[in-house]
């Protein structure tokens, strides 16, 4: 049976009819259109699915949309102000920290989650903040090099 | 993409509501809690519940609360959480260790401490320290609330003391006696989304700074159906002075308190091997905080 949820996105309130054994992923990209967020594994390994749910990134292909009725969720949709691109995003482009791209929008919510939290992190910390996160392109030397250089033109 | 079966899902608000779900059906139901575990296995087809049963919305379940110097923790806590309590990192510092290589970044922020408790895997990371603390986990149902032990409450891989009727609430650890030290190292061919090769968990209590070892505890992890205690290890510490060459004795035992399966994580040999090292190592750490607090 079909369940009513609320899901607060990029700002936004939605209210939708889910069924049980919809995950997180399924309704943000099938429901709500917003395709930025990718699946991979499907299982929690590679990260590609990363949200930022309640102020904490986490992987919505191991979360039933039930289980997050009534969260706030940021998605790669909701990090740019307008047209403008978020710094980490700016300095993915910048630093060639991009090549397939696939799992770039989870590589941004989770390295804008640890900025915001901890807006000077050492390279350990970046390494570790993206360490649920695969990418098989990069090598990741360029996705630190674009975080740090971030955290380094950050004031706060 | 994997697809998820169909099920019944529920969100009881409070624990007498999820008791009666679970002695009514607790053998159709699965209790779901951050869900990392038991989705991955309901995705591959390894189980398929008819209904979950959510106990995030349960008071309390989320809390940990400080007792008399000990700590009581809500089951719903999730990992990340753990390694942020300034008590836990201050006085359990072996447990705020564990929390921290568990899973990844994204893992922590949804997988709770019950849930590695209950899925019972011989490499879960929290259950050797917590054993090595001699803590307890509350088990709910109907029939009332009962405390189990953790060094009591593994049967196997996949396999506990809790009947189907019941629902873990929450892991108590007492306060440590003073002069007492821990130390957890986890072995594994890299340092994020690994499952432990060996794992060893130390803790010893000192009756004095420089004096001897009043209590000690060897647990190892993954090197057996369950995290098991190096018997013979824990028992030449006991009452010795702490030197170099008893730990070295000590680990040699450890080695030999174990019985591992070689798989394409490591051989059998080579797991032997490593508990030595481990053991060795954590005795070293659980020694220096031992001496300081």
């Amino acid at each position: 049976m079909k369940k009513l949820i609320k899901l607060f996105v990029n700002k936004k309130e939605y209210e939708i009819a889910v069924a049980p054994n919809r995950t997180l992923t399924q309704v943000l990209r099938e429901d709500l259109d917003l395709i930025g967020t990718k699946e991979g594994c499907g299982l929690g390994d590679c990260g590609a699915c990363t949200v930022i749910l309640d102020g904490r990134p986490v992987n919505s292909c191991l979360i039933l949309a039930v289980q997050a009725n009534g969260s706030q969720i940021t998605t790669i949709e909701g990090v740019a102000d307008g047209k403008t691109l978020h710094p980490v995003q700016q300095a993915f482009v910048e630093h060639g920290a991009i090549q397939c791209g696939f799992c770039t929008p989870g590589m941004v919510l989770s390295a804008k989650s640890l900025l915001d939290n901890n807006p000077k992190p050492s390279e350990y910390e970046i390494r570790e903040a993206l360490s649920g996160n695969l990418c098989r392109c990069t090598g990741y030397q360029k996705i630190v090099e674009a975080v740090r250089s971030v955290s380094e033109t950050m004031k706060r | 993409m994997l697809l998820l079966p169909k099920f019944d899902y529920v969100e009881p608000k409070d624990m007498a509501e999820a008791c009666g779900i679970m002695a009514e059906e607790g053998i159709l139901s699965k209790v779901i809690a951050g869900g990392t575990d038991i989705l991955v296995n309901m995705k591959k087809g390894t189980i398929s519940p008819q209904r979950l049963v959510s106990v995030a919305k349960l008071p309390g379940l989320c809390e940990m609360e400080s007792v008399n110097g000990g700590i009581s923790i809500g089951s719903h806590l999730i990992v990340a959480k753990l390694a942020e309590f300034d008590i836990i990192k201050k006085e359990f510092p072996m447990l705020a260790g564990a929390a921290r290589v568990l899973g990844s970044p994204l893992i922590r922020n949804r997988a709770t401490i019950g849930g590695n408790i209950v899925t019972a895997r011989p490499a879960a990371d929290l259950p050797p320290p917590l054993m090595a603390l001699g803590a307890k986990v509350s088990l709910e149902s109907k029939q009332g609330t009962r405390d189990v032990l953790l060094d009591n409450f593994f049967v196997g891989p996949g396999q506990t003391v809790m009947r189907s009727d019941e629902i873990l609430s929450r892991i108590i650890v007492d306060k440590m006696p003073p002069f007492t030290g821990g130390g957890y190292i986890k072995l594994g061919h890299r340092n994020a989304l690994e499952i432990a090769i060996v794992a060893v968990a130390s803790r010893i209590t000192l009756d004095k700074p420089d004096g001897i070892i009043k209590d000690a505890r060897v647990i190892l992890s993954a090197v057996a159906p369950k995290a098991i205690h190096a018997v013979s290890a824990e028992n030449v510490l006991i009452g010795q002075k702490p030197t170099p060459e008893l730990f070295e004795a000590a680990s040699k035992l450890a080695g030999n308190d174990c019985s591992p399966i070689s798989d394409i994580r490591g051989g059998a040999e080579y797991r032997c091997a490593m508990v030595e090292v481990l053991t060795k190592r954590t005795l070293a750490v659980a020694l220096k905080e031992a001496q300081t607090k």
